[in-house]
């Protein structure tokens, strides 16, 4: 019976024993869940790396009040404020995205106040984008503190911006039509520059199309590798690597990726460019200033996007196409904007460019493509 | 107050007061998985042969899913409809744990104590929460006959009846066909306290030899793992074409409880309701009684492993399978292991406290019982509540069903609309089906519910659309606007809208017509024919064995109610 | 349906064997029937018999007296093609064959126009098919003249008459130098059908832009867009204004609206400032060196 009389005994220590090694020693989906629904892994905040690594886990939780509530100079601004900083005021990528993870990386630090850089990794529907922010964290009492360095979101004046809309409007034939019924014609585009790459782990197909036509166009580009004996090595499409909505006259880059394909192998390329006729707005017009080819290291295409009409623009994707001093295509890279942009409000964006195409590119030029949650056409 | 068991007519009876309401009410609807049983149960109903249903994932074999609940649905469907069919069948899963229980608790505890574990078997959270929150119909349907099949173990083991052998035999085939998990990880949580209770009590009466209980023990293995084996082949053959090697996908039941306490409300304290003030029992009592001891060490592994990461039992010793499989199960099945200890407990507290005891544990027992079947009311997951009809009747109309789709932000009520249309889908809920590597390469469930994976789910939803063309992949039915910036900016533009603007419907132009997919995954006719005869005659031929009479058990084979030896024992409660 | 078709003949063909020594039925046929158009057969012999005619998609029969007239009523048959009577007896079968020909005014058209929307000037940029149906949608493969006529919005009209071959013919014409809706027609006898061609203007022959100062910033605009026709440019043709200065560049992509495109630029002097639509490049401005 002594058995039985420690066994209650030991099977209550090595279960409290087991769930102590797992609050200590989470694996690795517990603790991704515990991120995603609570602030259990929080520690306390006695150095400043602890602070701001428990400021951006409940940055991540979404735990806006006890966020702010560990904010040193909280009263400099409203909670709403640091919260707006972060998801922004308007509907954008960065309202639903979710935090992958974060970096913090000690700058410099003395007994009371220390600078911290804090790279928050966020997840969105598009892709990720990385914040980066320099924290100074300070010492009260016991507990270490980050100064939030927040930027206001610039608010456009209430007033009235005329805009002369133009839209296309289109009647398709009906199903009910003879078959012999005309229907309205595809737009006219045309491929103005291909140019294959070979990078990395595939080939890439680099090109320019324009739409020839007086109406808008709904594009895409499908590409096919054929090997030297005609079968097809594989087919890929545009993807998010084009502006699909193309108006009279307007030219987009096109970036087609072909993973784990080597350029030796391919003989010809098979385009089949495609665009439909859509009802769209020529509107909001947004205007790229300052844009400006940055050399290595760290090369790059900056600027600033102006949206010169009245309306809010949820999501603008800005295409760069980058030329050699030949006017020979030489690479095509994207960026999504994370915050709305708003009416008359310039927001600057930074496309990077790879080193080894740095060196080449000579000339740029970019487009935007947007998404407005009111819908684009 | 009468000290005779509760018979198991009123126990069954019970069961149908407490259930069969719910049941015709369909509140199995609201959970997670029911309309994904009824799903491969309408495959079954049109393709009984055919275990391709090229519905979900451009093509799946259903064969990577033990069939025999969803097959019994499918026959019931003939005269009830898919839905109540689904009823049906659960109704008669719940019944079998009572009578399950019942007999399983036998081994443990007297008559009386047995018939008020049966009788709590009516009210299990556990049992509530799989049934109506989670639609568990597999899991609650395999427990049941494992439960039954064990007393024929015990018999074979201990008393060498070839009746027993054959009975135990074929429940437990029929409860393979029921649901992998539970043979794979229940069975061995069920039957080894059992074995050693047979080896406990090996000198008691008729004395039994060490090598005859291995002989024994072993030719039911063997046996037993061969039968299994032929019945669930076409199972066998797909685990090993198509191992579960994809990258795992994060579920809440394997959450640490202690960091995320509103998980474990939900994976713990709702399961177990009430039965938590048991646990000390259990404990003490297990631990006092020597034959209850083996029980007592089977519940608290099962119970552990149902923690989930709460500790680190489940990675440990389930490896892989541990990312693989849901850890609510476990609970369900320590809740089962626990019952034997409820009867004891509820008879000795009967006995003492009379009426004051029949009340509290009526309370208890109603409270614990409500909750589960609440708790998906209380707290559902997602936003569930809208219909699909018109979704499935716009794409099956103006030949719109030539091409795929699949959905964004309609959470489980994907398997409804495949239910109900006949358009093929690239997407689905059963993820050890999949084998399109867009899906497989990256940590997220359904597409559907893409944006919960973070971007694990936001990649996989990616590598889909960049090959919509491979996939003949038209048509996105939208109901959560947070994917409208990718889709746009991916060439697809709004077509249509659906349930006054809440569903959007988004097409791309130039996507050619949806081809079969040449898998290689797809089961030759052969397996078709045995999964659609082997499974379901297994449960035909369990039905007709047990109906075989069993021999009257000899009086000093009966169990009385286990007390400790010393009267001194914490947690003793009978006088 | 086709082998069905000849199953059946085959067998009522087979059915006029066996009593070959029987001479009483026999029937007497039209060589050629309108569609749609009521015709008879008459019979010989004694006795009852039953008239089967057999065409693609059809089978009428009659029973009747042998001696008799069968006559069939214009809604009887309307399909065009061969057909194949066979008149089964007592004792003996006869059996022949007629053809059902299209009935002769046409009733209707089918026809094809490309493209719907091509740019001005564009030699033999239109094409027009067109297939002649009777009234019962039967192909007149017999030679038919058919007008077509491109009527352009300044008034010209094109016109050219071609011959049916097999039921159909096509021809090409040139779009027009003036934007605007042409109306396509095909006329054959008293029946029309008419399509609706967009001319479009056609790339924009020059590209003219000036610029003014406005406060901090540059005020482009350019001078009204028409392609080498005289036609003027649609509104929505994005023009591009590039500035470059200082390394640093500004583009915006602006749509005409009323013929023009206006932007604004900043001002910085020194800066280059040129405008493209498509492929057409525009005139180059040098600010603050003019």
């Amino acid at each position: 019976m002594k058995s039985g009389r420690w066994l209650p005994i030991i099977i209550v220590v090595v279960t409290a024993l087991l769930i102590a090694i797992s609050v200590l020693h989470p694996n690795q989906s517990a603790a991704a869940l515990a991120d995603a629904g609570t602030t259990g892994l929080l520690r306390p905040s006695t150095t400043p790396e602890a602070a701001v690594e428990n400021l951006a886990r409940e940055i991540g939780q979404r735990h806006w009040g006890s966020a702010y509530s560990r904010l040193a100079n909280k009263s400099e601004f409203t909670e709403a404020d640091f919260q707006r900083d972060l998801t922004g005021t308007y509907m954008s990528l960065r309202s639903y995205a979710t935090l992958d993870h974060f970096e913090v990386r000690p700058q410099h630090a003395s007994q009371n106040d220390a600078q911290e850089l804090l790279k928050l990794h966020w997840s969105t529907v598009v892709g990720t984008f990385e914040d980066t922010k320099s924290l100074h964290v300070v010492k009260n009492g016991d507990r270490w503190q980050a100064e939030w360095p927040l930027v206001k979101e610039p608010r456009v004046p209430p007033q009235v911006i005329p805009v002369n809309y133009l839209r296309w409007d289109v009647i398709y034939r009906g199903a009910q039509d003879d078959w012999g019924a005309q229907d309205v014609e595809s737009p006219h585009v045309r491929i103005v520059d291909m140019h294959p790459l070979e990078r990395g782990d595939g080939v890439l197909i680099m090109g320019e199309l324009l739409n020839e036509d007086v109406v808008p166009a709904y594009v895409s580009v499908k590409a096919t590798l054929l090997a030297k004996s005609g079968a097809a090595i594989a087919t890929e499409d545009s993807f998010d690597k084009i502006s699909h909505l193309l108006l009279p006259k307007q030219v987009t880059p096109f970036l087609i990726s072909f993973p784990g394909v080597e350029l030796a192998q391919v003989a010809s390329v098979r385009m089949e460019p495609s665009a439909s006729l859509i009802a769209a707005s020529a509107d909001p017009v947004i205007a790229i200033e300052d844009q400006k080819l940055n050399p290595a290291p760290g090369a790059s295409l900056t600027g600033k996007l102006v949206d010169q009409s009245g309306q809010v623009v949820n999501v603008v994707h800005v295409l760069g196409t980058f030329y050699d001093k030949n006017g020979k295509l030489v690479w095509v890279a994207d960026h999504y904007m994370d915050r709305a942009l708003l009416p008359q409000v310039p927001a600057s964006f930074t496309i990077p460019i790879p080193p080894d195409i740095a060196g080449q590119v000579s000339s740029e030029r970019a487009v935007t493509a947007i998404y407005s949650s009111g819908g684009f056409q | 107050m009468s000290k005779r068991p509760i018979p198991l007519s009123f126990i069954l009876l019970a069961a149908v007061v407490v259930h069969l309401p719910l049941l015709l009410a369909k509140m199995p609807l609201h959970s997670y998985d029911a309309t994904f049983h009824i799903f491969f149960a309408s495959h079954y109903l049109h393709h009984w042969m055919d275990p391709w249903n090229v519905k979900w994932y451009a093509g799946f074999s259903q064969t990577t899913y033990p069939p025999l609940p969803q097959q019994w649905v499918a026959v019931l469907s003939h005269v009830f409809g898919l839905i109540m069919a689904y009823m049906a069948v659960q109704f008669a899963a719940i019944l079998l744990l009572a009578v399950g229980v019942y007999r399983f608790s036998r081994l443990w505890v007297n008559e009386r104590a047995a018939s008020f574990a049966s009788l709590a078997s009516v009210f299990l959270g556990s049992e509530s929460f799989l049934v109506y929150g989670a639609g568990q119909l597999s899991t609650t349907s395999a427990a049941p006959i494992y439960l039954n099949a064990l007393p024929y173990l015990f018999d074979w083991v201990r008393y060498g009846r070839w009746r027993s052998f054959l009975k135990a035999l074929v429940l437990f085939m029929a409860a393979a066909a029921a649901h992998h998990a539970t043979l794979i990880f229940g069975s061995m949580l069920f039957a080894v306290p059992v074995l050693a209770l047979v080896f406990l009590d090996r000198n008691e009466g008729e004395p039994m030899s060490t090598p005859t209980f291995v002989a024994r023990t072993a030719t039911m293995a063997v046996v037993g793992g061969i039968a299994i084996a032929v019945v669930l082949l076409p199972f066998w053959i797909a685990l090993i074409h198509n191992p579960v090697t994809q990258v795992p996908i994060p579920h809440a039941s394997r959450a640490n409880f202690a960091l995320s306490p509103a998980l474990g409300i939900n994976y713990f304290i709702v399961p177990y309701g009430a039965l938590m003030l048991v646990l000390p029992f259990i404990l003490f009592r297990g631990a006092a009684v020597r034959r209850l001891r083996p029980l007592l060490l089977g519940f608290w592994l099962t119970f552990l492993i149902g923690l989930g990461g709460t500790t680190p039992v489940g990675h440990l010793l389930l490896g892989r399978a541990y990312e693989v499989i849901t850890m609510e199960r476990f609970t369900y099945w320590a809740t089962l292991l626990s019952l034997p200890f409820v009867g004891l407990l509820s008879s000795e507290l009967v006995d003492r406290f009379r009426m004051r005891a029949v009340v509290g544990l009526t309370v208890a027992a109603a409270f614990t019982c409500g909750l589960g079947v609440a708790w998906i009311i209380y707290k559902p997951a997602e936003d569930s509540q809208f219909s699909v009809d018109s979704a499935a009747a716009w794409l099956d109309r103006d030949g719109h069903d030539k091409y795929r789709y699949f959905t964004l932000g309609f959470s489980s009520k994907i398997s409804e609309l495949a239910t109900y249309t006949n358009a093929d889908s690239v997407d689905g809920e059963w993820n050890s089906g999949r084998t399109l590597p867009e899906l497989t390469q990256h940590g997220g469930a359904a597409l559907t519910k893409s944006k919960y994976f973070q971007k694990q789910g936001l990649d996989a939803l990616r590598a889909m659309l960049a090959h919509a063309d491979h996939y003949g992949l038209k048509w996105v039915l939208v109901r959560d606007p947070y994917y409208d910036p990718l889709l746009s900016f991916v060439g697809y533009r709004r077509v249509d809208t659906l349930e006054n603007n809440t569903i959007t419907i988004w097409g791309k132009d130039g996507i050619p017509p949806a081809v079969p997919v040449n898998s290689a995954y797809r089961p030759p006719q052969w397996q078709g024919l045995m999964w659609g005869t082997l499974p379901f005659g297994s449960s035909l031929l369990a039905i007709l064995v047990v109906f075989i009479p069993d021999k009257r058990r000899p009086r000093d084979e009966e169990v009385e109610a286990p007390t400790p030896a010393e009267e001194l024992v914490p947690g003793r409660l009978a006088i | 349906m086709r082998f069905r078709h000849w199953c059946l003949v085959g067998s009522l063909a087979f059915a006029t064997l066996s009593p070959c020594h029987a001479q009483s039925a026999s029937i007497t046929l039209p060589k050629q029937v309108k569609a749609g158009s009521p015709f008879s057969i008459q019979t010989s012999g004694s006795g009852t018999a039953v008239l089967y005619i057999v065409g693609f998609g059809q089978v009428l029969r009659r029973d009747l007296q042998l001696g008799d007239t069968a006559s069939f009523s214009a809604e009887d048959i309307h399909d065009a093609g061969h057909y194949v009577a066979v008149l089964v007896g007592q004792s003996s079968t006869d059996n022949g064959a007629f053809d059902v020909v299209p009935s002769s005014p046409p009733a209707n058209l089918s026809f094809l126009a490309k493209p719907s929307r091509l740019p001005v000037s564009l030699h033999d940029g239109i094409s027009g098919a067109v297939y002649v149906f009777d009234a019962y949608q039967n192909l007149i493969t017999a030679p038919t003249p058919v007008s077509f006529q491109l009527s352009g919005a300044s008034g010209i009209t094109q016109t050219r008459t071609v011959e049916t071959r097999e039921g159909r013919a096509w021809i090409q014409m040139d779009s027009a130098a003036k934007e605007g809706a042409a109306h396509f027609a095909v006329h054959v006898g008293d029946i029309s059908s008419t399509r609706i061609i967009q001319q479009v203007p056609g790339d924009p022959c020059a590209l003219r832009m000036s610029a003014r100062p406005s406060g901090q910033k540059i005020e482009l605009q350019t001078e009204p867009l028409r392609d080498c026709s005289g036609n003027a440019v649609p509104d929505g043709t994005v023009v591009t204004f590039t500035e470059a200065y200082d390394g640093k560049q500004t583009t915006v992509d602006v749509p005409l609206k009323r013929g023009i495109a206006q932007a604004e630029l900043p001002a910085y002097n020194g800066a280059k400032i040129s405008a493209a639509t498509g492929v057409v490049l525009g005139n180059e401005i040098h600010w603050g060196k003019q």
